[in-house]
């Protein structure tokens, strides 16, 4: 008697042979779920890390038929810890978006047009190596410049140094973090780390002052954040607008914009006025009390009160609340911290703040990282370098990773020697720098601007050659080297086989780096024989990593100060300095002073900016998932200000700066829940690309109006708040 | 309060939009049909036959039950999102719907008339009927004209009251929610029947028999639909909001407040024509100009049935609960 | 027999949207068709203001009037663990069951014509996993579990915290049930 052979039996076989033959992205994720709940196939899990932001979430792709149906988050992974944010469940959106690049182009018209022809990658890879060439034996390979963030630096930013050049620019620098990282330096040695170090789910009190976390939506940050709040944790909200952060707030500080520092400088005073700060702590690791105390006893409360608007008996009951919980009190560092061009000095507040209340290094405070040292791989050394860097030409204290619009300066003016080409992997340069004609301007100089991205955005469509990079799904990248509480090694490979003509960026940067005869600056064959190496020298398992995602390396965790467990800073004294001997050394306030800066004239508004929690600024407007959800940005203005302007709410509107640009019709939000003074909108939006059709001319770009900056002196970031806007009613909505 | 809503679906956001016309002129024609059955047997049975005699409408007007029900089950199928499944009605039945006690009705309904029409087909016209079953089925049916007249009468309450009873059996829409619904739909129903009869109706004593009928049901309808409108005010909060568009004329209710105003209007003059017709002292034959009031009161009455219809299907589903 | 519920505690939500992209591609939901949603209300006059954030999804009711009034039985409470449900092949779209819902939980699937809603992801469930909202709400707002066990997390937040229940008045007996959030302090 043959076995009976059931229905279902019988589709899994065939199933099985149907996926060996690989028909793979002709089948429907309907289809295939259907498929699924019944059983006739199964869905395999791919472990990997998120590119949608930063946080490098571990992720699970939930591969069916070669098709990824869901993307689900890696409880082996610190960040995500089974979970995953909006735009990382969103991730399919990017891989199957019909707007992707999908072939090597290469221009021909001018920058800026849009008119490309198709290519091959050999045609393509040529172009660029035969320009990168020219330019090396014309003007010194100093003269190209990198512009990067995220994964693909791990392959570009080699290419660059075996090119023979340093110039790299990361915007994530000078138009983000860099102040913040700098201050915080000068403060403690170093930095709190991307992923923030911050003890947010043991904290009793949080300051967030300048963090709209929430809509600011990274993972394990908020997976805290809701933990303390769940677990009745105070909350200290200091915003011009209400945000969601600031509706679980105790109190909510709606400070005049550009003051923080004023109040951060109150909150010093009273701390050491009324003797709440913690004597054993600085005693024993810090330098410069007494300096500190002089300097800040002009900053009361009464006369912060008056740069601020927030009354006095806030900000010392604010002070006290601190005080209270300290030291498990953990005062947010914030991320974009480039605003006014005293961010270090702003920084530097935060960071003497929370050295006073002793939480560095505390439970709920800020933890300290793991000391677990990484391996590195021996390689082979780069050539000498030439000619000395200009990224960070005149910032001595500027970062390793550049300064982006120094760059583009060069490139512009020629001095201190031109930059002829730019590389830009994985940045949207029109819509991180500001004042985009400068970078349009700069643009058209240039001998060679490649790129290398996933999708059509507007820097990209400049470009002479594009270069298209296959999605964070499809391919191998670094291993990932978490450095929080514990040292973790997460992997990512692909999910499924890359689509149309696209490759890895890996695979991209051998490629240039063969045709310049670079390769053995590249000597592995596939960038997973790199992995395997590196795992063997980390001492962990490939096989095992390739399973779990992410590893974590037992013994690596010593978060808090204990007896055994001192800390270590690495500053010039050794020691916490209140009082920065660096910062006076090269000539600035060693501590922060307060500047008054402009407040917006009678009729306009102070523009400022934010995210939002399913987008990642314009990497994910075009994704039709996440696209959805948030179609366009709006304008917040406030309501009694509406009606006096006789503004409605839903009504399109145009904001005009003070240099007369004139952004695209954006939908105005009349609010109770900002300030009169300013305006606010999601970053990201208002893209001119025409091939990314779903977001192509939605909601308006508030970096186009981003056209005056002020450049932070000690870390030479772009303080970018200082627009002032006035609102006029779009008679026809575009 | 400033609300932002992520993943609304259009179709319950900002409000209900599941029923449009299509349901609204089932149920208007629906209770045409059902109100018309009544009247008929009513016709029939009345003064032993007498009303009947000579009364070309004691034919016409079974023959239009069927098909004025067609027509208004023909809309409420077409407002089906999946057409094919339509057997599933009855395959199954569910005895807390409405709904499912009405598909049942109807399929109960729909042959009775149907039987009734030929019940009552005339021994000397049965050639019209042409095909030798209907002829043969005519002469054996009438001899249960009387059972079917009364067979006819409760289908047409059962179906003149269900669609009231299922709208006003769902909690979640506050102005349907209310006991007296089903007795309004009920009474509107027979009174658009007795209009139409009116209307189709050839004999004088027939159109005045059905006119003072007829002057009853709108009274009774000119009671109930203030006290609906008072039981709803002085009900929950969504029940008295649930009114409110009927009551005002702002550019988002307007249509509501305009057919409130008309049955406002509607039904006192129809009420007042048809009690001077009644009044009048009328010759043999009735006047052109008699005929005309006649025709224009019952089509009035008809014309604030079908608004009450229409004004209640789309106002329901803009009233909530929460 | 087990007892599903949720509980979502409102203090722990930040309307970060995760839900409701998670539970779409669990569940294939058409384009601009939504199984859960996240609201975010805002009160008051500046500075005054308060904000509530509160997802919203089928509840599963215990006295389901979309069960009641469907006229062909597609739409059924499933006896063994008390989840509301749709057999797809016998509904007729005749949209009964989302005039019924006071929650507006329910939607006409625009690609096949029936009517559809949360299913508290029963297809997870069987296999011993959370449904996709709650495996991925970043805040760990969403706690779902059987309110039979008296060691679930749904029992546990129950009987810790205070927690309503959507418009109790209608009488729909709902099993997800809301710890809202704590008012602010003088």
């Amino acid at each position: 008697m043959s076995a009976k052979v059931s229905r279902r039996n019988f589709l899994k076989i065939t199933g099985a042979t149907a996926a060996g033959l690989s028909v793979s992205a002709a089948l429907p994720d309907r289809f295939l779920l259907w498929a699924e709940e019944q059983g006739m196939v199964k869905g395999t899990y791919v472990p990997t890390y998120c590119e949608i932001c930063f946080w490098k979430c571990g992720a699970r792709a939930k591969v069916i038929n070669g098709r990824v149906v869901k993307l689900e988050g890696n409880p082996s992974h610190p960040g995500a810890r089974g979970k995953l944010c909006g735009r990382g469940n969103g991730g399919a959106g990017l891989l199957y978006d019909p707007n992707r690049l999908k072939h090597p182009l290469i221009s021909t018209g001018k920058r800026g047009e849009g008119k490309y022809r198709q290519a091959t990658w050999d045609e393509a890879l040529a172009v660029v190596a035969e320009k990168l060439k020219a330019i090396k034996e014309q003007h010194g390979p100093e003269s190209v410049a990198l512009f990067t963030h995220g994964t693909p630096t791990d392959h570009f930013l080699p290419l660059l140094y075996a090119y023979g050049s340093e110039n790299v620019g990361m915007p994530s620098f000078a138009q983000c973090r860099g102040p913040r990282d700098v201050g915080l330096e000068l403060t403690f040695g170093e930095s709190v780390g991307s992923p923030e170090r911050v003890d947010l789910a043991n904290s009793k009190l949080i300051v967030l002052i300048g963090s709209h976390l929430g809509e600011n939506m990274h993972n394990s940050q908020v997976q805290d954040f809701s933990e303390a709040m769940a677990r009745g944790a105070q909350l200290i909200v200091v915003d011009p607008r209400f945000s969601i952060a600031a509706g679980k707030a105790q109190k909510w500080l709606p400070i005049r914009p550009a003051t923080d520092l004023a109040l951060l400088l109150a909150w010093i005073n009273v701390i050491i006025a009324e003797g709440w700060y913690d004597k054993a702590y600085i005693e024993a690791y810090a330098n410069g009390f007494s300096e500190l105390a002089a300097a800040v006893k002009e900053y009361t409360p009464a006369w912060a009160e008056k740069e601020t608007e927030i009354p006095a008996a806030t900000i010392y009951e604010t002070a006290r609340m601190m005080a209270q919980h300290a030291p498990a009190v953990c005062i947010h560092p914030g991320r974009h911290a480039t605003w006014y061009g005293d961010d270090v000095q702003r920084t530097r507040a935060m960071g003497i703040l929370m050295a006073l209340l002793g939480t560095w290094g505390r439970e709920g405070g800020v933890f300290m990282g793991t000391t677990a040292k990484v391996p590195k791989a021996a390689s082979k050394e780069y050539p000498e370098f030439t000619a000395e860097a200009l990224n960070t030409c005149g910032y001595a204290l500027a970062g390793a990773e550049g300064l982006t619009q120094v760059i583009r300066e060069a490139t512009l003016t020629g001095k201190p020697y031109p930059i002829r080409g730019w590389i830009v992997t994985g940045t949207n340069l029109m819509k991180a720098l500001p004042n985009q004609k400068e970078t349009f301007d700069a643009i058209q100089k240039l001998d060679l601007l490649v790129a290398v991205d996933v999708l059509p955005m507007d820097t990209v469509m400049m470009a002479d050659v594009i270069l298209p990079e296959c999605t964070y799904l499809e391919r191998h990248d670094a291993l990932a080297i978490g450095k929080g509480k514990s040292l973790t090694v997460s992997l990512r490979q692909p999910a499924v086989q890359p689509m149309y003509d696209s490759k890895p960026g890996w695979w991209i940067a051998k490629e240039l780096a063969k045709r310049l005869d670079l390769g053995e600056y590249f000597p592995w064959g596939t960038f997973e024989e790199k992995i395997k190496s590196q795992c063997s020298l980390l001492g962990i398992s490939y096989e095992e990593l390739k399973e779990l995602g992410t590893i974590t390396m037992p013994d690596t965790s010593s978060p808090y100060i204990t007896p055994t467990n001192q800390p270590e800073f690495n500053t010039h004294s050794g020691k916490i300095e209140l009082y920065s001997t660096e910062l006076k050394e090269q000539g600035f306030d060693p501590v922060p002073r307060y500047t008054r800066h402009p407040q917006p004239p009678t009729g306009q508004f102070r523009l400022i900016y934010g995210r939002s929690p399913v987008h990642t600024f314009s990497r994910t407007i075009n994704n039709p998932e996440l696209h959805e959800l948030h179609p366009e940005n709006e304008v917040w203005l406030n309501a009694a200000k509406a009606k006096e302007m006789g503004l409605r709410n839903g009504t399109y509107v145009a904001l005009i700066n003070q240099d007369g640009i004139r952004s695209n019709p954006i939908k105005l939000k009349v609010t109770e829940r900002i300030r009169k003074d300013c305006v606010y909108m999601v970053h990201g939006f208002g893209v001119t690309s025409k091939e990314l059709k779903n977001a192509y001319r939605k909601g308006a770009d508030d970096q186009g109006l981003i056209t005056r900056y002020t450049v932070d002196p000690i870390a030479g970031s772009t303080g970018m708040r200082g627009n002032f806007v006035r609102l006029e009613e779009e008679k026809k909505h575009a | 309060m400033e609300l932002t809503i992520t993943g609304a679906n259009a179709i319950t956001f900002p409000t209900l939009y599941v029923w449009d016309w299509r349901v609204s002129l089932y149920l208007f024609l629906g209770g045409l049909s059902a109100g018309l059955a009544i009247m008929t047997s009513i016709l029939h049975v009345r003064k032993g036959g007498a009303l009947a005699e000579g009364e070309r409408a004691a034919i016409s007007a079974p023959i239009y039950v069927p098909i004025i029900l067609s027509i208004g089950m023909l809309f409420i199928f077409l407002d089906l999102e999946r057409k094919l499944n339509v057997f599933w009605f009855y395959l199954t039945v569910q005895p807390l719907s409405p709904m499912s006690w009405g598909s049942w009705g109807l399929i109960v309904f729909y042959p009775v008339s149907i039987m009734y029409a030929l019940a009552t087909f005339p021994e000397g016209k049965r050639d019209l009927l042409r095909l030798p079953i209907l002829k043969n089925w005519s002469a054996r049916l009438s001899k249960y004209k009387l059972q079917l007249a009364g067979i006819n009468f409760g289908m047409g309450i059962f179906i003149g009251v269900y669609t009231g009873v299922l709208l006003s059996s769902f909690v979640a829409r506050p102005l349907w929610n209310s006991a007296l619904l089903p007795v309004l739909f009920l009474t509107s129903a027979m009174s658009a029947g007795a209009a139409f009869m009116i209307m189709i109706a050839k004999e004088k004593k027939v159109k005045l028999y059905f006119t003072k009928i007829d002057i009853w049901l709108i009274l009774a309808e000119m009671v109930m639909l203030p006290l609906f409108f008072y039981g709803q005010y002085t009900s929950s909060g969504a029940h008295r909001e649930s009114i409110m568009p009927f009551f005002t004329f702002s550019h988002e209710y307007f249509w509501y407040g305009l057919g409130m105003l008309l049955l406002l209007v509607i039904f006192p003059i129809a009420v007042v024509m048809k009690f001077l017709e009644v009044k009048e002292d009328h010759e043999e034959e009735l006047t052109p100009g008699a005929l005309f009031k006649m025709n224009l009161s019952a089509i009035m009455v008809l014309f604030g049935g079908l608004i009450i219809r229409l004004t209640f299907v789309y106002a329901g589903q803009l009233s909530h609960l929460s | 027999m087990p007892n599903y519920a949720m509980v979502i505690d409102q203090r722990r939500c930040v309307a970060c949207m995760a839900c409701v992209i998670a539970c779409k591609k669990e569940n294939e939901v058409p384009h601009e068709q939504y199984r859960t949603r996240v609201l975010e209300m805002v009160e008051g006059q500046f500075p005054e203001l308060r904000m509530e954030l509160r997802s919203e999804l089928c509840n599963h009711c215990d006295n389901p009037p979309c069960v009641y009034n469907c006229p062909t039985g597609a739409s059924y409470k499933r006896r063994k663990d008390g989840l509301v449900l749709l057999k797809k092949h016998r509904c007729v779209g005749c949209k009964a069951c989302l005039a019924a819902c006071p929650y507006d939980a329910r939607y006409i699937n625009h690609k096949k014509g029936y009517a559809d809603k949360c299913t508290f992801c029963d297809h997870r469930i069987k296999d011993g996993k959370e449904p996709a909202c709650v495996a991925t709400c970043v805040g760990k707002s969403r706690i779902f579990g059987d309110l039979d066990d008296p060691n679930s997390l749904v029992s546990k937040a129950l009987r810790e915290n205070h927690a309503e229940v959507p418009l109790k008045s209608a009488g729909t007996k709902p099993r997800v049930f809301y710890i809202k959030k704590f008012s602010k302090p003088e």
